[in-house]
């Protein structure tokens, strides 16, 4: 039954498996400098994510890498969210920004003179390769501070993380097709 | 002309600013950059243990957190008074190469190789390694990512990790290396020299093979004759790990060559109110302002200020490509700052050879890669090469050990007074009495820039023709003449 077939990811997956399909493998990357105050956002997100996950489709990991090292990082995944710090013009600490790599300026740490920035590593990882992700989802934790040496985040930013964690959480339910999985009453 | 006062608190936008002041002719009169600065760090590092160090400032870079470990580790020797084991200063020097093949591999292919393979009147979407891999074929990319590939396996195998590794510690390494691990290195080691050769035939080809390049190269807005510094080994040779901190004068000679622990007595820092970075210069010139020859205390350190400061090369190929590169360009020094990007690649095969003479040294798989420190920390100063320029790290403690005082002279802080002058001079041709040429300024200023691999840790930039970049330009009384701007909202 379709209803049935789709109660646990692990059914829907080893269905799929068993149809010849690879297994989906989602990455959770949270990116940043632990030692640099709020550019630590996306490390400890993803650390709070892994201890509240118990997925097997789902591989959660830090790094402190932009460009061409993270290109290396989401080669052989389907879908990738990460999570990490931004500082644009207009924002307010703590706010939170869903993006696509498409629409990176200049502004983020993704990219420097020794580097690519994401967008450019990923089109670059296109032609040379075939196991691009298909879709990534960048949550971005407006900053107020990421140039002072310091291992605790400021308020507005740390008061951000439970609603970051969440979302990422929802991200990770929801399907590649942007629809939530149906809940079947006999799942429960 | 008047005197203005330059507010600091740009750092906040995360990108590059440089100020051009024009004098009462309208002429250009000096230029700054302003940099974002991170601050608090020796704050953060007080009361820490120091054998700490080495793995918390490896990450003040995501780029060249070897360097920094690597410092670090000696700075630890010295504070505690140790020597590593001929075997654990092998090891070291062996990781370290594989780290500056790595490192070089990708600054040329991303960013020194797409300005001269594409031209630097090339659209700036296309200067860039996708523009590369379209003109020179696909095949270059998928080496670049090889070698990349293969030098962080390396680093990874000895390190604990590829980004951060952990590997140099007080007095040595944490762990030998084994024999299997050994053959791998190896076989990397002569695949990594293969394509060190075929970069250095690439240059030649697209670069040296195209006269309106060499001309670029050899033009006066980017020749700039300073004191030239880097680490030199007992033979006066390039070396990255270890040697004396050697720094020639404008005309070639010797003009100092100093242990680590007397860099205090050579170079002096000095405070400018715009700007949090201070700016490093030789004590014994003395300070004169943003600006090259003999009488100034400005000195670079680049890897063309290496090739500069050493008699040669330690490795046969290395040497050979050094010679030729001195040869075109008229003798040595070599004061035309876009040479930088010809030798770092000269570096990148001397790192490909050096790291196979270690992998293949008779001792380089010993067990004894460590000295346990006994005596009592005080204080330490280590110094290598960062890929960027020389960097030092200096510790104080108490007798337990826990960090009093750090003071760190990362590779591209030696750089800001000759990028200064640089772009005051790459600005002088495109501007003239009040005049801007906006047109191709940005582009000569920022080919200016980036001939410094500038690392300003985490501040921001981007690729050729898109580094955030605001230049404002002014007249005598302060008033904003122009302001143009690439890559900012």
């Amino acid at each position: 039954m379709f209803c049935h077939a789709i109660i646990h990811s692990d059914g829907v997956l080893h269905s799929l498996a068993r149809a010849g399909h690879t297994q989906l493998k989602i990455l959770v990357l949270g990116l940043g400098n632990p030692i640099l105050t709020d550019d630590a956002v996306g490390i400890i997100v993803a650390e709070d994510v892994r201890r509240r996950l118990d997925r097997e489709d789902v591989v959660v990991d830090q790094a402190s890498i932009g460009g061409l090292g993270l290109l290396e990082l989401v080669l052989g995944y389907d879908r990738v969210i990460i999570i990490d710090a931004i500082q644009t013009a207009a924002g307010q600490p703590g706010q939170i920004h869903r993006l696509s790599p498409d629409q990176f300026r200049g502004n983020l740490r993704a990219a420097s003179p020794h580097d690519l920035t994401l967008a450019t590593a990923l089109e670059l990882g296109r032609r040379l390769r075939k196991d691009i992700p298909k879709e990534i989802v960048i949550l971005a934790v407006e900053a107020a501070d990421t140039e002072t040496f310091g291992e605790e985040l400021t308020p507005a930013v740390a008061a951000a993380v439970p609603e970051v964690v969440e979302l990422v959480l929802q991200e990770l339910e929801r399907q590649g097709n942007g629809q939530r999985r149906p809940r079947c009453p006999a799942a429960r | 002309m008047n005197k203005i006062s330059i507010d600091p608190i740009t750092r906040l936008e995360g990108h590059g600013r440089i100020d051009i002041f024009l004098d009462d002719e309208g002429e250009v009169a000096n230029a700054y950059l302003i940099i974002p600065e991170l601050r608090g760090f020796e704050k953060f590092c007080q009361g820490r243990p120091v054998e700490e160090l080495p793995r918390i400032t490896a990450r003040i870079c995501g780029v060249c957190p070897e360097a920094h470990l690597m410092a670090s580790a000696k700075a630890c020797d010295a504070v505690y008074h140790v020597e590593p084991p001929s075997a654990g200063k092998k090891l070291r020097e062996l990781f370290y190469s594989a780290f500056y093949v790595g490192d070089h591999a990708t600054h040329f292919y991303i960013l020194g190789g797409p300005d001269f393979v594409m031209g630097p009147d090339a659209d700036p979407a296309v200067r860039n390694i996708l523009g590369v891999i379209g003109k020179v074929g696909v095949e270059v990319g998928s080496k670049v990512i090889e070698a990349r590939g293969r030098a962080l396996d390396i680093i990874k195998m000895l390190g604990g990790r590829p980004v951060h590794p952990i590997c140099a510690i007080p007095g040595g390494m944490s762990k030998p290396m084994t024999e299997e691990e050994r053959v791998g290195v190896e076989e990397s080691a002569r695949w990594l020299l293969d394509f060190a050769q075929f970069t250095i035939q690439l240059f030649n080809e697209v670069v040296l093979g195209n006269k309106q390049y060499v001309d670029l190269i050899l033009s006066d807005p980017f020749t700039l004759p300073t004191y030239y510094m880097g680490l030199v080994d007992d033979h006066n040779k390039v070396n990255f790990y270890d040697g004396l901190v050697r720094v020639v004068d404008p005309k070639g000679a010797e003009f100092v060559k100093y242990a680590p622990a007397q860099y205090l007595d050579n170079v002096a820092e000095r405070v400018e109110p715009w700007t949090y970075v201070k700016i490093p210069y030789l004590k014994k010139v003395g300070w004169k302002g943003f600006v090259g020859g003999k009488d100034s205390g400005v000195y670079q350190a680049t890897p063309l200020s290496r090739l500069n400061a050493a008699d040669g090369m330690a490795t046969p190929l290395a040497q050979a490509e050094y010679e030729r590169m001195y040869e075109t360009l008229g003798g040595k020094p070599v004061h035309q700052i876009l040479a930088t990007h010809w030798a770092r690649i000269i570096e990148l095969l001397y790192a490909a050879e050096r790291l196979l003479e270690l992998a293949t040294d008779a001792e380089i798989t010993d067990r004894n890669v460590r000295t346990i420190p006994t005596e009592t920390p005080t204080e330490g100063v280590g110094i290598v090469e960062a890929p960027r320029g020389t960097l030092t790290h200096h510790y104080v403690t108490d007798e337990r050990g826990l960090v009093v005082k750090c003071n760190l002279i990362v590779g591209t802080t030696n750089n800001i007074g000759p990028i200064s002058a640089s772009i005051r001079q790459a600005a002088q041709g495109l501007i003239k009495k009040g005049e801007v040429i906006s047109e191709g300024l940005l582009n000569m200023v920022e080919m200016a820039f980036r001939a410094y691999d500038p690392c300003m840790s985490c501040a921001t930039h981007a690729l050729p023709g898109s580094l955030p970049l605001e230049v404002r330009i002014l007249d005598s009384a302060g008033q904003l003449v122009e302001r143009l701007s690439q890559g900012l909202d």
